[in-house]
């Protein structure tokens, strides 16, 4: 599955990491790290460190003894414990324009999240999945475990 | 002789794909926990085969496989969350940074506030003043009695009467972001044309 997903990565076309930035915004940036976590940004393997900026279609991911805390710009709080693997789909925070939509996949892993400003103006907006299932939110925290394959 | 055959293999075909589908089967458990306020919300949890309500802290639902519906909600074991969520939870970012979000209520029908949020008012104008908040969302409601189209417009009355009094009380305009959903969003849901006092509100979220 790694392997696959990472061969799929290198596959892609590389940017350079400057170019990225300037035209897409940050979503989320990590506050919290343990242990092995490293983020996969177009075919690149980043290792996550406090401070580092995230942005749209980025993966975390987690090694053994790992576990990643990132808050996102409307103050939505996700973490992973160790050997998780979870993609932000999509994240778009623009009150001015009344645009709102936060979209992560939970491929495996546990994941600890505390909903956000997106979920409490368009709850409807908001798209929590997994594997077997979609989550909607109301407003809370939860912890999930996904088995993966 | 071969009628028996066949049926064997039959009977071999369907036991390995039943054998290779549960196998692949994914288990997957959500809790739901309390918000640091102490309050808890409310997930639905979907699979193909149906949905899900969990509402109650301190319960979880399993999903065995994407085509059933996922198991109704039980209490969790207690030594089981922190065995299995223990550092994603204690990864989790601290919420003391977050917003604060307070809730005018209103009069029926009508831009006036009720005497208890007016108050609640004047709380508010301290917190974006302590934080030096440029980020404060104000976002307009009304019950469920009256057409939509006239909910909106009384929605987004009351949030740009709330939205004046704070830039009268010193706010910087381009801090606030006024929206407005009539009766689409309901706190307290309710049957349509049901008066209820706490849907007819203004929410203020201070960053």
């Amino acid at each position: 599955m790694f392997l696959a997903l990472a061969s799929i990565c290198f596959l892609l076309p590389l940017n350079g990491e400057a170019t990225f930035a300037n035209t897409t915004p940050i979503v989320a940036t990590v506050q919290k790290v343990n242990g092995m976590a490293t983020v996969i940004r177009q075919g690149q393997a980043i290792s996550a460190k406090i401070g580092l900026e995230l942005y749209q279609n980025d993966t975390l991911l987690t090694g053994r003894d790992g576990s990643i805390g990132v808050v996102f710009n409307d103050e939505t709080l996700l973490s992973l414990g160790p050997e998780s693997l979870l993609v932000i789909d999509e994240f778009v925070f623009a009150p001015r324009e009344g645009k709102f939509s936060i979209a992560v996949r939970m491929v495996k892993g546990t994941v600890a999240y505390l909903s956000g400003l997106i979920t409490k103006l368009a709850p409807e907006s908001t798209h929590f999945r997994t594997p077997t299932s979609s989550i909607g939110i109301r407003g809370t925290k939860f912890v999930a475990k996904v088995e993966g394959e | 002789m071969s009628q028996w055959r066949n049926i064997l293999f039959l009977w071999i075909f369907l036991w390995l794909l039943s054998g290779c589908g549960a196998h692949r089967a994914k288990r997957d458990l959500i809790v739901l926990l309390p918000d640091p306020d102490g309050k808890t919300g409310v997930l639905t949890v979907t699979t193909r085969g149906g949905s899900q309500i969990l509402d109650k802290p301190g319960y979880g639902i399993v999903v065995e496989d994407l085509n059933q519906p996922p198991r109704a909600s039980q209490p969790m074991d207690e030594k089981e969350i922190p065995d299995v969520f223990g550092p994603a939870l204690s990864t989790l970012p601290d919420p003391a940074s977050r917003f604060t979000l307070a809730i005018l209520y209103f009069e029926h029908d009508t831009t006036k506030l009720t005497h208890e949020s007016k108050d609640l008012l004047a709380e508010i104008l301290r917190t974006i003043k302590r934080r030096q908040s440029n980020e404060v969302y104000v976002v307009g409601h009304t019950d469920l009695v009256g057409k939509e189209a006239y909910n909106t417009g009384l929605s987004q009355r009351r949030a740009n009467y709330v939205r004046d009094l704070l830039v009268s009380s010193g706010i910087k305009p381009n801090t606030l972001f006024v929206s407005y959903y009539g009766k689409a969003r309901p706190l307290v849901p309710t049957r349509d044309e049901v008066p209820e006092p706490r849907n007819r509100r203004v929410e203020v979220i201070v960053r």
